[in-house]
């Protein structure tokens, strides 16, 4: 009766009124003729950074385009806008590492890369994102699927007046256990991250699949940790209420969520990266980093490789780290020319001085197994 | 055939076809894509698969009433206390303050203009540890104010102050529309100041009233910014319950359910209310 195959874009094409609402809602502003030329268009999805007029200002006057860019602020909602039909939308995708090799690439939702015309950029990058760099790459090792640009540390930020880093450093998660520490945290609203921020609590690798104890442990650490805490809310908030002293430090974050603070002249306030942990080869720490890829779109606009190179060049892979919204280190800063863009008070608001290390001590964000599952027992513990 | 062109023979009905249409495609048809969605597998995201009541059972299963009952909840109060608030403001714009009317009913509008997340984070920095109050009651009387943002309070008192005007500009009409002379045979005859309120006005303007609590708790049901920015997710309302589920879920079949189940609640209410006041006559259509 039902043809599993066909997805919600083929039942667009065949349905035309709920076709035209869904299009007309989703698409809005891009929508446009079916086979129109798109060699002066380009529509990107990404994080916030790209989206501002800093960044695509001079992309459009140099190529005389139209370059449309929406932020999202989780990886999730991005691979489902593609995921449910709005692959002929976009034509660039920003979303962090896993994603891209682990379900973008094989559901079709992104081409590779000319490798030949874009490696080149990763040796001039920092040490650790020479090619063939893992996530950038397929897993055949052989098809180059993005660009590396923004990345870092991201486990959870303190204020340093109030808990010293080394304090937070050596306890690490086991801060979030710590019964005096009730009333005085908050949670940043990424979900997703949260559910990796919980399993380091409880005390194990959120990226394998869990046994019924883990996730019965899991369970308790989620009610627990949302009992003793004071607010959920976003990067705003988490920083208002660490400047405010409302809060005395907040899960998940890190130099990306507090730098705007940073770059405020708030130094005292820190993202941690803890020196033991559960994760992978006895690691505290969790990182990210980004990947922007060419959506497979029918339609792909020639500027998107275009785009891709644009953002490689020193000035404005600079620019893009000093983005509206919130700052962070580039790969870029491997070379010269950009590294020396970068004022002492842009280097302390993205915490240069720890972020080798903190980095070394991180092990990169992943796909968690188990993820529908332990979201939805976060969720129903955010209630209990 | 014939009887389509029958149908069409009349001018009025073929006048009307292009908003039959837009409505078909801008209100028709997404809800019933919504309800299709809310019918299909769980993180699927085709409209193709075979139907299941999976979502359903879910939401009935599972702790997803208190989101309900909250936003319920919320709402109620915040039309209870709205109308608490608004009659005696309004009141005072068509029977007190006169020509200064115009000029409050403007305080009243401008906040309207402005970005309901900015002020919000307006009353944020306005309640914060150390912000505009508890900063000001420290500095001149050394006094140490308790919790109030991030609780379920300051929920209330953000949706109280967002959705003020939309109780008090129909209540304001309803006031109007009390005619001046039935007041004052009212008091010719008579009755003390309290019995004018309680037999001729109350009753006359309850028209504004039930627009407004009926506005107020439409908008107030699916209210999620306050719950967020001054209850710091304290409590989960159930359009927060939608938004996880359309994004960090990347679960559309539930969200959509939700909302069919948002829906199914909101409309049975009113539906309730409507039946026990005829809108015509409230208008004053008859």
């Amino acid at each position: 009766m039902f043809d599993s195959n066909l997805t919600r874009r083929n039942f667009m094409k065949t349905s035309a009124s709920v076709a035209a609402t869904l299009a007309a809602s989703q698409m809005g502003p891009f929508s446009r003729p079916a086979f129109a030329a798109r060699d002066k268009e380009l529509n990107i999805l990404c994080w916030e950074g790209y989206n501002s007029a800093q960044v695509l200002d001079p992309f459009r006057s140099s190529k005389g385009a139209t370059v449309k860019a929406e932020s999202l602020t989780n990886d999730p909602t991005m691979i489902n806008r593609l995921r449910a039909g709005e692959i002929n939308v976009w034509d660039l995708i920003n979303v962090n590492n896993p994603w891209a090799r682990k379900v973008m690439l094989p559901e079709k939702l992104i081409k590779p890369l000319d490798r030949a015309k874009f490696e080149p950029y990763f040796e001039k990058m920092l040490p650790q994102f020479k090619p063939p760099y893992k996530w950038a790459m397929d897993d055949s090792g052989k098809e180059l699927l993005g660009m590396a640009q923004r990345f870092g540390p991201y486990s959870f930020v303190v204020n340093t007046d109030k808990i010293s880093r080394a304090t937070a450093e050596d306890q690490g998660w086991d801060l979030f256990n710590d019964p005096k520490l009730a009333g005085r945290f908050g949670i940043l609203e990424s979900d997703d991250w949260n559910v990796f921020g919980i399993c380091c609590i409880a005390g194990f690798n959120p990226y394998k699949p869990h046994s019924a104890e883990e996730v019965a442990k899991f369970e308790e650490t989620a009610k627990r940790v949302l009992k003793n805490k004071k607010v959920v809310g976003d990067i705003a908030t988490m920083n208002q209420a660490l400047v405010s002293g409302e809060i005395d430090c907040h899960l998940t974050g890190g130099s990306y969520s507090v730098s705007p603070a940073r770059a405020d002249g708030h130094l005292n306030l820190r993202g941690i990266t803890p020196k033991k942990g559960p994760l992978a080869g006895g690691k505290g720490g969790i990182a990210w980093i980004e990947i922007t890829s060419v959506v497979n779109n029918p339609e792909s606009s020639p500027l998107a490789e275009a785009f891709l190179e644009y953002v490689q060049d020193p000035v404005v892979a600079h620019t893009v780290a000093f983005a509206e919204g919130t700052f962070n280190p580039v790969t870029q800063m491997g070379n010269p020319e950009c590294f020396k863009l970068f004022s002492k008070e842009q280097l302390d608001a993205i915490q240069w001085d720890s972020l080798e290390e903190e980095m070394a001590g991180s092990v990169e964000y992943d796909i968690v197994p188990d993820y529908d599952k332990l979201l939805d027992i976060w969720n129903a513990a955010k209630k209990s | 055939m014939s009887g389509t062109n029958s149908f069409l023979a009349q001018p009025g009905r073929r006048a009307a076809l292009p908003i039959v249409v837009l409505l078909l495609l801008g209100f028709i048809a997404p809800l019933l894509a919504v309800v299709g969605f809310s019918f299909m597998p769980p993180r699927t995201f085709g409209l193709w698969h075979e139907p299941t009541l999976e979502n359903y059972e879910k939401i009935f299963t599972d702790n997803t009433y208190v989101s309900l009952l909250w936003s319920l909840g919320l709402a109620s109060a915040t039309v209870v206390l709205l109308a608490l608030i608004c009659y005696p403001v309004a009141y005072g714009l068509v029977r007190v303050f006169g020509r200064w009317s115009t000029a409050l009913t403007l305080l009243f509008t401008i906040p309207l203009i402005v970005s309901e997340n900015i002020r919000l984070y307006g009353w944020v920095l306005f309640f914060i540890k150390g912000g505009v109050l508890p900063g000001t009651l420290k500095a001149l009387f050394g006094v140490e104010m308790g919790d109030f943002l991030f609780t379920p309070a300051a929920v209330l008192f953000g949706m109280v102050y967002v959705y003020l005007p939309f109780m008090l500009f129909p209540m304001t009409l309803g006031i109007a529309m009390v005619p001046n002379q039935m007041r004052e045979a009212a008091r010719d005859l008579g009755a003390t100041r309290w019995q004018v309120f309680r037999e001729v006005e109350l009753p006359l303007s309850t028209p504004g009233l039930m627009i407004g609590s009926l506005l107020t708790f439409v908008l107030a049901v699916g209210a999620i910014a306050e719950a967020k920015v001054l209850g710091g997710q304290r409590i989960i309302p159930i359009t927060h319950d939608i938004e996880i589920a359309f994004t960090y879920a990347q679960n559309w079949p539930l969200g959509a359910a939700l909302a069919v189940l948002l829906m199914l609640v909101v409309s049975v209410l009113v539906l309730i209310v409507l039946r026990r006041f005829d809108l015509d006559q409230i208008l004053g259509k008859r």
